[in-house]
């Protein structure tokens, strides 16, 4: 049975906490700055609240980090050097250099890298997967990605600090630039252009992005931390030459619930949409890195090649937007 | 007034003699085709009378024209009629190099005459709706703004994917809609123009030109869109194809979807869907359009400036195709 520390006790870090109580692995840590927040998680999943990192790391066989963006270079160079198994929330890193010896520190101290690119765990985007995996739409010739939503609200708000999220780009994107990279192969350029406000009371960001991946195929990327909440949209489509599969946002809502008031009294949300799962994608990919950790002879979803790979397009949409200019992969480095 | 078509390339030419010939003070005087066959069945399937050249078609001193030839004799057949002092309805795109479109400008100024680009979009009832939410100004500053003007590729017409008739593919085909749209709905000009294409979609069909691309806009007030003009829809999808357009702007967002008015329909006829358009018909409303600015002496709501000015775009986009960087506008002939 494995022990797993969490640092970073966010709704990531709640998310990963409840799925790893869903697997024989016994979380008997969790790390926060903010320590009632901790201690929430920790009273959810019945373990002890850490202060020290190290403390947490010598405690534990597997350190599941769910910190802040720019914060995960640090913290999984400290666990992988003790020799602990790395669980990283993505992005892997805020820049090229720091996920490159992430992977580099990770091969080094011979312990896995296992990168929550949730979307490779959402059955929809999986079955597409491997529905084009399958052939049944040919070669795929021009793919469309949609994420869109409000501003996330935290305090303090780290994702407004481009500096620390990189932005939509960085933090919303990644999850489609990985997608778009899954199912047409490497990206060979990037063109994007991007808003971004930073008044005080507003951080919208909006971006759209074109990948050109090596295959030829087109990839259309959109992201958006600017839609009026709670409004929050995911939409696919891969056309092949030998067919086309949709996904348009809103397309499968199983259930819709109206009602005038919630039994407190409260007005209910409105235009939440729910698609109910008995194993939610958190859950799936929680899983899957137990059953990779135990040692099963199954292929790894996500490598940590892949995930770096995902942070360069990333970095490479930011690079373009700020320039200009169409942005060869190779030139994030 | 009397009225004559050259050409019946373009198959909307049977939309707008069916529009006409429903049309009070309207003579439909005849027709004229380059392709002789073509245009004498067209010509017997509405009892039109058939001319053998264009030059006999414009000596029965006609009010106005409708051209609806490939796009590549758009040029030629504006000029002849202009000179023939006949205003003129052009299919889009209005032309296929700089040069003739200024050419066909200068022509129809000389002569006087009205040179209207056969924009049915604006004349669409929900993208007419659309603008007016956008320029009440309830979005606030827009953004950026997603499009797509995906269709099934033209098979049943051969110079639709012949480089030299139709100027291009899906980029030339479908990327002048949603961007005379945008111009009309933002007001003012874009200033910069990137583009990727392929060729993998349709490949059964073995076309010379792209049958994939994604364009970005950079309009000078700093807005960004991008135009999916991808002939991707297969040739089984249950409707020819779409328009959408979703805005995104400081304080709001804005989804248009020009043909969402359909029912489904499960035939055993067909062994598939079909989705029927039961919405408001757009071609009535720009025939009408073009008609009336002749009889009120007045320009038409879309000139052939717009189309001008559409087609410089998907100029453009071959351009950058070309260089691999975006492209500068207005274009140097």
């Amino acid at each position: 049975m494995f022990r797993i520390g969490i640092v970073g006790t966010g709704v990531m870090g709640g998310f990963h906490a409840a799925s790893w109580a869903r697997t024989p692995a016994e979380v008997v840590g969790v790390l926060s700055l903010d320590r009632d927040q901790a201690q929430a998680v920790a009273n959810y999943v019945n373990c002890q609240v850490y202060d020290d990192l190290d403390a947490l790391i010598h405690d534990v066989d597997v350190i599941d980090v769910c910190t802040p963006t720019d914060t995960h270079h640090e913290i999984v160079l400290r666990a992988a050097a003790a020799g602990k198994q790395i669980v990283c929330e993505k992005p892997l890193a805020r820049t090229y250099t720091e996920g490159r010896e992430i992977i580099e520190a990770c091969e080094k101290a011979g312990v896995k890298l296992l990168v929550g690119q949730v979307v490779r765990f959402f059955p929809e985007y999986a079955l597409a997967k491997s529905v084009v995996e399958a052939g049944k739409i040919g070669q795929v010739g021009v793919i469309r990605l949609k994420r869109v939503g409000f501003q996330p609200s935290r305090n303090p708000n780290w994702f407004a600090d481009f500096d620390r999220s990189g932005g939509v780009i960085l933090d919303l994107m990644i999850h489609d630039f990985d997608y778009a990279r899954w199912v047409a192969g490497d990206v060979e350029s990037v063109f994007a252009r991007n808003v971004r406000s930073n008044q005080a009371n507003t951080m919208d960001d909006y971006c759209l992005a074109i990948l050109k991946h090596k295959s030829g195929a087109i990839s259309h990327v959109e992201g958006a931390w600017a839609y009026p909440a709670p409004l929050f949209r995911t939409a696919l489509e891969i056309a092949g030459d030998g067919g086309l599969i949709e996904h348009p946002a809103g397309s499968s809502v199983p259930l819709e619930i109206h009602l005038d008031q919630l039994p407190d009294g409260s007005r209910p949300n409105p235009g939440v949409p729910t698609s109910p799962l008995l194993d939610d994608p958190y859950v799936l990919e929680i899983q899957h890195f137990y059953e990779i950790l135990s040692g099963a002879n199954i292929p790894l979803r996500i490598t940590g090649a892949d995930a770096l790979a995902a942070l360069q397009i990333a970095l490479a949409a930011v690079q373009s937007a700020q320039t200009g200019k169409r942005v060869k992969i190779e030139e994030v480095a | 007034m009397r009225i004559g078509i050259m050409s019946f390339a373009h198959l909307h030419a049977l939309s707008y003699v069916h529009h006409l010939g429903h049309m009070a003070d309207i003579e439909l005087v005849g027709v004229a085709d380059d392709d002789a066959a073509r245009g004498q069945r067209y010509a017997g399937q509405y009892g039109l009378k058939y001319f053998d050249t264009y030059e006999a078609l414009l000596a029965e001193k006609l009010d106005a024209v409708v051209i609806c030839s490939e796009n590549a004799y758009h040029h030629r057949l504006t000029v002849m009629a202009a000179e023939a002092g006949a205003h003129v309805l052009c299919e889009k795109p209005l032309m296929t190099s700089i040069e003739e479109g200024k050419a066909m400008l200068a022509a129809c100024e000389k002569a006087d005459v009205k040179l209207m680009t056969a924009f049915p979009m604006r004349f669409n009832a929900p993208t007419i709706e659309g603008r007016k939410v956008v320029t009440s100004g309830s979005l606030g500053k827009i953004y950026g703004c997603s499009t797509t003007n995906q269709g099934k590729m033209p098979r049943d017409v051969s110079w639709f994917t012949n480089k030299k008739l139709a100027g291009g593919g899906a980029l030339t085909d479908h990327t002048v809609h949603v961007a005379d749209l945008l111009r009309w709905y933002l007001g003012c000009e874009v200033v910069e123009v990137f583009a990727e294409s392929n060729a993998i979609l349709n490949s059964d069909f073995k076309p010379e030109v792209e049958t994939g691309g994604i364009v970005m806009l950079k309009f000078e007030n700093g807005t960004f869109a991008t135009i999916d003009c991808s002939w991707s829809k297969p040739p089984f999808y249950p409707t020819w194809g779409g328009v959408t357009m979703e805005l995104v702007g400081e304080t709001g967002v804005l989804s248009v979807n020009a043909f969402k008015q359909t029912i489904a329909v499960y035939s055993h006829e067909t062994d598939r869907p079909s989705w029927p358009f039961w919405g408001s018909d757009s071609d009535g409303g720009m025939i009408n359009e073009f008609l009336t600015s002749v009889r009120e002496n007045r320009q038409p709501a879309v000139t052939g400036y717009d189309g001008f000015k559409a087609a410089e775009i998907a100029l453009a986009a071959h351009r950058s195709v070309e260089i691999g960087q975006p492209v500068s506008l207005p274009l140097q002939g």
